[in-house]
Order: structure tokens, then sequence, then C-alpha cells
């Protein structure tokens, strides 16, 4: 009824269809989904909160001096979509060492100079508070 | 129906339960419902290669009306026969386009046929949107594990055939 011809196109449709399906599939697993959530920098020095900025829509990155109340500075800086501290004049540059944080699960921490640095997930467009990045129990 | 014949399809009923009560014992690999290996459809890919739809269809319900019975619930009835009529259909059709040749490109079709179903059925029951995410992880599954039962359902008919008695 089908000649090899008829026969062997099919095979290559049908093979065809199977693999563009299967790497549409991967691409779709692969690939980020949604944008990375904006995130809000709070700045709190001995319990209070000094500072909070957006770390969205930062065209160059800038940084800037915060002291403490016995002396202790920390230079912070401030990227898209991440923060940082860049040098300190306590001793053992834990705060510098922990890096730039792009999320809210740890938070930077200077305790000689009782600084910590702490990302919350900036309201969305609605208002809304978001979801939060990850619970554990 | 002769008395051989109802014997050869009962036998292969049987086959395919014991199959899919394995499986079912396997504790599954990947923590997703519906992502599974369907070793049981071998059997419908034996049948549909080496005897006729008719028989394949018999030996199908009579699987899935069983396995409902022994070990599933009156929903499982339902996915079981979306994915295995659906699946049924599609690999007829495709093994009839190709010859009966490269099984494992029926099986493919089959197994990517019997998830869709499955998750159309688990769309209309639970009528949630939020199921579709598992598209992409039932595609793979589907196409993978189904060309996987395919080249099985190719060697077993290889051995299997010539000791069966001739035409029934």
């Amino acid at each position: 009824m089908h000649t090899e011809k008829t026969q062997k196109r099919a095979a290559v449709a049908i093979s065809g269809f199977l693999f563009t399906i299967c790497l549409c599939s991967l691409l779709f697993l692969l690939l980020p989904s949604g944008k990375p959530a904006a995130y809000i920098a709070d700045i709190y020095q001995d319990g209070n909160l000094i500072m909070s900025i957006p770390l969205e829509d930062i065209p160059e990155s800038r940084s800037f001096t915060v002291e403490s109340a016995g002396g202790g500075t920390n230079r912070i800086e401030i990227r898209s979509g991440s923060i940082g501290i860049l040098s300190a004049d306590c001793p053992d540059k834990l705060c510098v060492k922990q890096g730039f944080i792009k999320d809210s699960r740890l938070p930077i921490t200077c305790l000689p100079n009782k600084l910590v640095i702490r990302l919350r997930p900036a309201p969305d467009s609605s208002g809304e508070p978001q979801e939060p990045d990850i619970i554990t129990y | 129906m002769s008395t051989k014949k109802l014997t050869l399809l009962a036998m292969f009923a049987t086959i395919s339960l014991a199959i899919y009560a394995a499986e079912s014992a396997i504790p599954p690999l990947v923590p997703l419902p519906g992502v599974k290996l369907g070793l049981a459809n071998v059997v419908t890919l034996i049948l549909l290669r080496h005897f006729s739809l008719r028989d394949a269809a018999i030996v199908l319900s009579a699987r899935i009306g069983l396995s409902a019975l022994l070990f599933g619930q009156a929903l499982s009835l339902l996915y079981s026969l979306a994915g295995g009529v659906l699946s049924l259909l599609v690999m007829a059709l495709v093994m009839k386009l190709l010859c009966k040749r490269m099984v494992f490109l029926t099986g493919a079709m089959g197994g990517l046929a019997h998830n869709m179903a499955q998750l159309i059925t688990a769309l209309a029951v639970t009528s949630t949107p939020g199921v579709l995410a598992y598209l992409p992880f039932l595609t793979l599954s589907g196409v993978l594990t189904g060309a996987f039962t395919g080249f099985c359902a190719q060697a077993a008919g290889r051995y299997l055939m010539p000791h069966l008695p001739p035409k029934t």
C-alpha cells in the first residue's frame, strides 16, 4: 500500500516532529523564567534603618562610606541588582569577604561596626509584596 | 474468536497486567506525576506490530479495566483510559505509516500521545491551568520512555514471535 518512499518520508517527518518538540521542551525548561526580582537594600546601623536603596535602574555603580558611632568605616558599593562592601577598617574584613549579594537569602553583616545590609523584595507594580525567595522548615 | 486466539490474548493481557504491577512497585525516579516508563505498552506495541489493532484494543482495555479494579481508584481509570485510547490510535496510525518498521518511533509517538491525553484529562478534571506547567516534562518523558518501550517491543517481538503457534 505504501511505497518505500512514502514510508521514508513519514519516518523523517515523525523524527523531525519529535526532535522539535523535545528541543522546545528542553529550551523551555533550561531557560530562566521571568525577569529577576527587584530588591531594595536596607542598611541597618546598630539596629536602626539608616538607608533604603532600590537596586533597580542603577545605570552605573556608585559607592559611599558609612561611619559607625565608634568611628569604624565601611565603604559600600551599589551596583545594578547587587550590593556589597568594598573595604572596611575592621580587623577581620569578614563583611568584605561576603562579597556582593543579589537576593534576600543572606544579609551582609559587619559585627565590629554593627552594620547589616539586608535585601528585601521590592513591592511590584500592584503594590503587593512579592513572594519570598525561599522557605525552609 | 477461536479458543486459541482467546487464550493467546488472555495470556498477553496477563503479561501486560504483570508488567504494570511490577512497574508500579518500582519507586518513581522523577518525583512528578505521570512520569514513568510505561513498560506495559510493550505488549500493546507487540500486538499492534504482529497482530491487529482490534487485538491490541482488546488486550489494552482488559489491562486497563483489571488494573483499575485491582490497584487503582475510580479517577485513575479515567486517566489510564484517556492515555490508553489516544496512544493506541496514534500508534496504530504511525505503525501503518511506517509499514511496521522503526518501532521506537511508533513508541515515542505513543508515549507522547499518552502523556498529552493524561495532561488534558488532568486539565479537565482539576480545571486549573497550572497543570500545564508539566507540559515540557511530560513531552520529554513521553518521547524518551516511549522510544525505550519501542526498542523493548522490537527486541521482545523478535524473540517471542517464533515461539507462538502459527497464525491463529
